[in-house]
């Protein structure tokens, strides 16, 4: 019974950190129909972050936070008015964003292993207080524990973001239909860029926790969380944001029972959720009909 | 005339013998240079020992040419060494496709294996086919050495299958049981997996605990929670070094204690694992010493030993030495000999001249000793703790097994 406890309790702290991984990845994609492929490289770019604030000024990475924040912003403000914009005008938005995002992804790693090197990176469990959690009679890091925290937060200031805020009413109405926003007199691209700096911003912050819980990190390492983030989305639902936050708890908790029961298998669980879910309900586990008017 | 046009005719026919044995000679005209083509990852999870392990040949190509090249037997002369290399970027279908291109369309002479089992595994089979021997530097896969295949010789480590034979022997010889194994899904652990099993089994000491993981596995809490039910005494994790990190400091931050913990990387990058994990992290682990931290100083017959290598290499590249700096210079070791004892300039013949000198020559890396299928066995790899020293904030690395060897005595149960 303590193995099942633990495995469903870790589950949960894990799932809600992915749950933020993905999130912004599915942020982008509702509001401009746009697979960011770049996206796990902005998460590493947000890890090497945390880890410069801890080896530079020698403080705890979540003093990097609001850095990373800004920083993002400044990135993600620019390049949307650069790209978006374009990849909109043209017939087939889906798919040059593809390209695009990849090639971006490419040069964001190849530019990270020149700058940083290939070495693995660490930034010690103790920057976030060290130490064990008890919960429910297991004990688990603390470090988890406050990534999963800060996760709830991030979702839950997302949430009140879009269903408590003008802007994110906004939101809404172009994830709903991007014309008619537009014929509502919404300003798409300033609400879409925001959303857009947005998901760039959720990014760092994963990226924030990601030496606690993925281990090291390196310039390598963006290729396989956008494809896990990508899987956790779609589990959850394409273009549904909150719905990561499920995607993201079903990869924990099946990633961590697999660990315990059956860990050889415990990697391909998210691709085979990912194909189960496709299969039987295609437009996710929050998703709902398309309905054409 | 009858005997006019006998003579006539044998002239002629040994006219036509002189020719034939006249075509190897123009065909086997020396070479300008010796062309060595190999692969190297610039990105991936392999990139941090693939460059290292580059580093360490282009120091000996480095070396040779300064020296005028490399002396080739088969022409009695010294040919300069051409290094023709490419980005494999850590994948094998990339590396697959460069290493056909090394073979057919560089015609190199001499093929030389990217770092790891993984990225060597694609190379054996196509060495195999275009007849080119593979000089497999750390793929140390048990499955690549087969009877069958004469193209393939690892140069440096011994084949994976051998590497746990000491620490079994040390589990067993302590009485260490409840033994936990976690390894990646992959030749090079995979193989040192289930020969550690083979022998635990054998002197009825069944490991309490025995998986497999994905090679990318980053997150280990949940894996040692599940471990730590079976209560082991000792827990021995199979990886490549960012699974080592990761486990090591996932061991770290859940409070969680064993008696005694084995990862293979601390032996081989202990820098990298220190700068990762700390000191405290480390202490008290054991591992597979390799050089430079087991150093083969005065045995040394076949260039450089460890001290002057750490010197030369570091003036030279100003960078710091690790095992697979040396296994990089050692491999380019065993092509020297291979081409300066070959009494043809052929695959073949290369191949013979190492296993005419295996048993015979030590390098920095130790005994050099293949079996007849290629397989590297003459190097042994101890035992080693790291263990804490008053007033040292670094741990020291003390060889604890075999005896004949030992540096000092393993520090079992570690303290918590």
């Amino acid at each position: 019974m303590g193995l099942l406890e633990y495995a469903l309790i870790g589950g949960v702290l894990y799932g809600l950190f992915f749950g933020l991984v993905g999130i912004g990845l599915n942020l982008i994609f509702g509001v401009m129909r746009m697979i960011n492929l770049a996206h796990g490289d902005l998460i590493m770019l947000g890890a090497f972050g945390a880890f410069w604030v801890y080896h530079l000024l020698g403080v705890s990475p979540m003093f990097g936070i609001p850095l990373e924040v800004i920083g993002f912003t400044i990135i993600g403000i620019p390049l949307y008015y650069l790209v978006v914009p374009r990849l909109l005008a043209t017939r087939d938005p889906e798919m040059l964003s593809f390209i695009l995002f990849f090639g971006l992804s490419q040069v964001i790693e190849a530019s990270a292993v020149l700058g940083f090197g290939n070495n693995q990176r660490s930034v010690p469990g103790s920057t976030l207080g060290g130490g064990s959690v008890v919960i429910a009679g297991q004990s688990f890091p603390f470090a988890w524990v406050v990534a999963a925290g800060v996760s709830v937060v991030a979702i839950l200031a997302l949430y009140a973001y879009l269903y408590h805020s003008r802007f994110g009413y906004a939101t809404r109405a172009i994830m709903a239909n991007r014309d008619e926003a537009q014929t509502a007199g919404i300003n798409v691209h300033r609400i879409s860029a925001a959303a857009f700096v947005a998901g760039f911003c959720l990014a760092g912050l994963a990226g924030v926790f990601a030496p606690y819980m993925l281990g090291a990190i390196d310039p390598n390492m963006g290729v396989d969380l956008t494809t896990v983030s990508f899987a956790i989305v779609v589990i959850g639902s394409l273009g549904q944001p909150l719905g990561t936050v499920i995607g993201g708890l079903v990869y924990g908790i099946a990633t961590m029972l697999m660990q315990t029961y059956l860990p050889s298998w415990s990697n391909l669980l998210p691709y085979v959720l990912l194909i189960a879910i496709v299969l039987v309900k295609p437009s996710g586990l929050l998703g709902r009909r398309v309905r054409y008017a | 005339m009858f005997a006019r046009l006998k003579s006539r005719l044998t002239a002629a026919g040994l006219a036509l013998v002189a020719c034939a044995m006249a075509l190897p000679v123009v065909a086997a005209q020396a070479p300008q240079q010796i062309k060595v083509g190999t692969l190297y990852a610039s990105s991936g999870p392999f990139a941090t020992s693939s460059q290292s392990q580059y580093e360490g040949l282009k120091f000996w190509v480095h070396r040779v040419n300064k020296n005028g090249g490399v002396y080739v037997k088969a022409f009695d002369k010294k040919i300069p060494v051409k290094l023709v290399s490419y980005d494999d970027q850590s994948s094998t279908d990339t590396a697959t496709t460069l290493y056909n291109q090394l073979i057919t369309q560089d015609n190199v002479n001499v093929l030389v294996a990217d770092f790891g089992s993984v990225l060597t595994s694609v190379a054996v089979p196509l060495a195999q086919e275009h007849h080119k021997l593979l000089f497999d530097v750390t793929g140390t896969g048990a499955k690549f050495f087969t009877k069958n295949n004469p193209y393939i010789v690892l140069t440096s480590l011994p084949t994976s299958g051998v590497w746990p034979k000491s620490l079994a022997q040390f589990l067993n010889h302590k009485g260490i049981n409840h033994v936990a194994v976690l390894y990646d899904s992959n030749d090079f652990d995979q193989s040192q997996a289930e020969t550690l099993k083979h022998y635990l089994d054998k002197a009825g000491n069944k490991p309490v605990y025995y998986h497999a993981v994905q090679s990318n596995t980053s997150s280990y809490t949940v894996l040692l929670h599940r471990i730590a039910a079976d209560h082991p005494h000792a827990v021995i994790e199979f990886g490549y070094p960012n699974n080592d990190i990761a486990f090591l400091q996932a061991l770290q931050s859940s409070g969680q204690h064993f008696n005694m913990v084995f990862t293979i990387f601390p032996g081989q990058l202990l820098d990298l694992l220190r700068s990762n994990v700390g000191p405290q992290g480390l202490a008290h682990t054991y591992t597979y010493p390799t050089p430079p931290l087991l150093r083969y100083t005065k045995k040394v017959n076949f260039g450089l030993n460890i001290d002057q290598f750490e010197k030369q290499f570091q003036s030279s590249t100003g960078k710091s030495v690790d095992f697979l700096t040396v296994a990089g210079y050692n491999a380019g070791l065993m092509i020297q000999k291979a081409l300066g004892t070959a009494p043809k300039f052929s695959q073949i013949s290369m191949r013979h001249a190492l296993a005419h000198a295996s048993g015979k020559l030590f390098t920095l890396d130790g005994r050099f000793k293949i079996r007849s299928d290629g397989a590297q066995v003459g190097e042994t790899l101890p035992v080693g703790q790291l263990q804490p020293q008053k007033g040292q904030k670094n741990n020291k690395m003390v060889i604890v097994y075999p005896p004949r060897v030992a540096t000092g005595k393993a520090i079992c149960p570690a303290p918590k």
